[in-house]
């Protein structure tokens, strides 16, 4: 028999779609079924033909309403993936729908940012959009986990992404920040926005996590690559999400119907980082040198430099550090350098002499002698360790 | 080595006998509370990601209370762990009738099993050693069986659980330790913890629970070999599924039946054999063990179950990972591997270690 044809009708330019694929392959690889897949670079001009398509089954990302209109009268078994919806009526129907759980999602931030001592939070989310609802799904679930709680919720969306009003909509973003009261803890919709708020806390001189702790949600390798603030993030479910929905379509094919079924995937955990470890720190010296250390230890700075940017003398500042921090200005650079190291060597193959010179150790020798004396192991040796335990 | 407290006093059971608890500590502040009640698991104080304590064990209020339910929480559990058909098996051509406790079959030693006897402790350095002689006839059983068991607490947060046994006649000996964890002491539902369990296959079920079939766990909601959220997987279309109400089923971790220590008496290798993390809190749970078998059970029957704290649980509110010998070997091919006979000694050795992302 042939194998069955099936199209995967994802836009695979986001890691979170990349994720469900990979989870479909999983399930491939695992059963030894074998599919012909058919994927488009651009997935919403092959929607508008699709009926005429000679194949046994689809698997689509249902965020994009123009799938939810071409596939749902379609006599080929279809799987839905997306984002979970409040309201149960927003769901296609007569399409099995396999779900970030959005709420789970919005919790697990909120949780987190509630067990890192804050009392304030905020939202910022995305404008309206008939192709990202998700986002005001999380809106949403925010909102309700926050009245539920007795608490008021601040939200901003912002305005869309263009190129042309940027520099406007960092600015807004920078005054909406101003405003808040502070601490407060905020949850953007995607890393996407996290990275924008960690930009604009850079750009506005507002201390992070100190003033405001950022999580975002995706865990995208790529967002972190762009911030200088490490980012706290919320890992979605996309691998699961992809493997269930690969059963069902398996289990359709066979046969069975699954038009009912909606499976909700929770969040897998959080990866937290500097962008919400909120420690209450009293001396403000002590936050302005922080946050400016946060910035630049990548880039080799000494502590004159921290004292130059505090505008304070050296041995001052080291007394602000030792009474709030136990630790010397020089430790507290150190140990950011050593942070990010551990987290590009657990995270990436990057060359060791790559990563020595993107966390500013002048060589990779005295990376090793550092890493030798804080570990008691060699920076190769902790990336062996480590990788394994990544989820792959 | 790690500090045990004194016996406390816990409380008084309806013969007038008293029942005491234990506590192992270690060097990161983690407390376990055992009893010489069935050998229990009380609690298990353990820091979450930002090292705050919590208990990660469920359980009941009173000693009475651990007589009264039917769940089995955190007890020592022989002669033999999970399910034999009909209660009837043959030995050297014997037949056997044991209690029938769960419907038509027999269940975790019977009406008064080891989970519900009142051990022997001692506490030495860092460990607690706990003993029982089950006389010939208990549960239906053949034989007097001499059991010594020790819980050790090391500061990596590995609590390691080591059995030992010796019979003067034959006799099929299976036994496991039954704690139901919630890694989230905040939230009474289990159904977010991730999963992962490294086995091909597990055990299909009839309706009783007894295993008919060794079935791949590829393509099926029971693969957890890459970790997977368990109320998730609840939701997949599966016929195991929906005659358990939820997984109640046996992971099979080793394709050899017969764990060398059987024979020799030598302790087996361990394998780390199941992983359950907790988003929420950062505590995940690593099971290791020597044995060939792994019961899951999603905790699907909780419900109504008397709550430590007052009230009652509700379904889900933890699971149970219990590294044994496979439900009903003893009227299967593998027989010979479930039966200790005199001269012989068993040996099981399952560590729970807990720690945070």
């Amino acid at each position: 028999m042939a194998p069955h044809r099936i199209a995967l009708l994802f836009n695979a330019n986001k890691v979170y779609d990349r994720q469900v694929i990979a989870g479909i392959g999983q399930y491939l690889n695992s059963t030894r079924v074998e599919w012909d897949l058919f994927m488009e670079e651009d997935f919403r001009c092959r929607m508008r033909d699709i009926h005429r398509w000679q194949g046994d089954g689809i698997i689509a990302d249902f965020d994009d309403p123009d799938a939810t209109d071409a596939l749902c009268n379609l006599t080929m078994p279809v799987v839905a993936v997306g984002g979970s919806y409040h309201d149960a009526a927003a769901y296609p129907v007569n399409t099995p729908y396999i779900a970030t759980d959005n709420a789970k999602l919005v919790r697990l931030a909120y949780d987190h940012l509630i067990e890192q001592g804050l009392q304030r939070f905020a939202f910022y989310g995305l404008p309206p959009n008939p192709r990202s609802r998700w986002a005001l799904e999380r809106e949403g679930a925010f909102e309700r986990i926050l009245a539920a709680d007795g608490m008021e919720s601040t939200v901003y969306r912002g305005s869309p992404t263009s190129a042309g009003g940027w520099g406007h909509a960092v600015e807004e973003l920078v005054a909406w920040l101003r405003s808040l009261p502070k601490p407060i803890g905020i949850v953007a919709a995607t890393d996407a926005r996290a990275r924008q708020l960690l930009q604009a806390c850079v750009i506005g001189e507002i201390s992070v996590p100190e003033q405001v702790a950022i999580v975002g949600i995706d865990n995208d390798p790529m967002a972190q690559l762009l911030t200088r603030i490490p980012l706290t993030s919320v890992i979605q479910g996309a691998e699961e999400m992809g493997r269930t929905a690969a059963h069902l379509l398996h289990q359709m094919l066979r046969g069975a119907t699954c038009a009912d079924t909606r499976v909700l995937v929770p969040p897998v955990g959080i990866n937290v980082q500097a962008s919400s470890k909120h420690q209450p720190v009293k001396s403000p010296h002590v936050m302005r040198a922080s946050h400016y250390i946060r910035q630049y230890a990548c880039l080799g700075i000494k502590t004159e430099q921290v004292a130059d940017y505090v505008g304070i003398s050296r041995t001052v500042l080291e007394e602000h550090f030792k009474r709030e921090l136990k630790q010397t200005v020089h430790q507290a650079i150190l140990q950011h350098k050593l942070e990010t190291a551990r987290e590009l060597l657990a995270g990436s193959t990057t060359p060791l002499t790559d990563i020595a010179v993107r966390c500013g150790f002048t060589s990779l020798q005295y990376m090793y002698a550092v890493f030798r004396r804080e570990y008691d192991c060699t920076p190769r040796q902790y990336h062996e360790a480590h990788r394994q335990i990544i989820p792959s | 080595m790690n500090a045990i407290t004194p016996a406390r006093q816990w409380g008084a059971l309806p013969d007038g006998r008293i029942a005491h608890r234990w506590t192992l500590r270690n060097d990161s502040g983690m407390a376990v509370d055992i009893s010489d009640l069935g050998g229990t698991l009380l609690s298990w104080q353990a820091p979450d990601r930002q090292g705050r304590f919590g208990d990660v064990l469920l359980g009941h209020a009173t000693p009475g209370d651990y007589l009264h339910a039917t769940a089995y929480m955190g007890a020592l559990i022989g002669r033999w762990a999970n399910r034999i058909r009909d209660g009837r098996f043959e030995l050297d051509n014997v037949p056997y009738r044991l209690d029938r406790n769960d419907g038509p079959n027999h269940l975790h030693g019977g009406l008064d099993g080891f989970h519900h006897r009142l051990w022997e402790v001692e506490a030495s350095i860092g460990e607690l050693h706990l003993r029982l002689v089950s006389p010939e006839g208990e549960g239906g059983f053949p034989g007097e069986l001499s059991v010594e068991v020790t819980y050790r607490l090391d500061d990596d947060g590995t609590l390691e659980i080591a059995y030992t046994a010796h019979t003067d006649a034959a006799t099929p000996v299976n036994l496991t330790s039954h704690p139901y964890f919630n890694l989230n002491d905040r939230r009474g539902d289990i159904r977010d913890h991730m999963l992962r369990i490294d086995a091909d296959a597990f055990l299909a079920t009839d309706a009783g629970g007894i295993p008919y079939r060794r079935q791949p766990v590829a393509g099926s909601a029971f693969d957890f070999r890459d970790a997977a959220p368990i109320g998730a997987r609840l939701l997949w279309p599966d016929d195991q599924l929906k005659i358990a109400g939820g997984f109640d089923h046996c992971y099979v971790l080793s394709e050899s039946s017969l764990p060398e220590s059987r024979l020799t008496g030598e302790h087996a290798p361990l394998r780390e054999v199941a992983v359950v993390a907790d988003p929420a809190s950062g505590r995940h749970l690593t099971v290791s063990t020597d044995q060939p078998g792994l019961q899951f059970y999603s905790g699907q029957k909780l419900g109504g179950t008397g709550r430590r704290e007052g009230g009652h649980y509700e379904a889900f509110s933890g699971f149970a990972l219990e590294a044994q010998a496979f439900p009903d070997q003893i009227n299967g091919p593998d027989d010979a591997a479930v039966v200790l006979r005199p001269g012989a000694v068993y040996r099981q050795t399952t560590q729970y270690r807990l720690g945070v992302d």
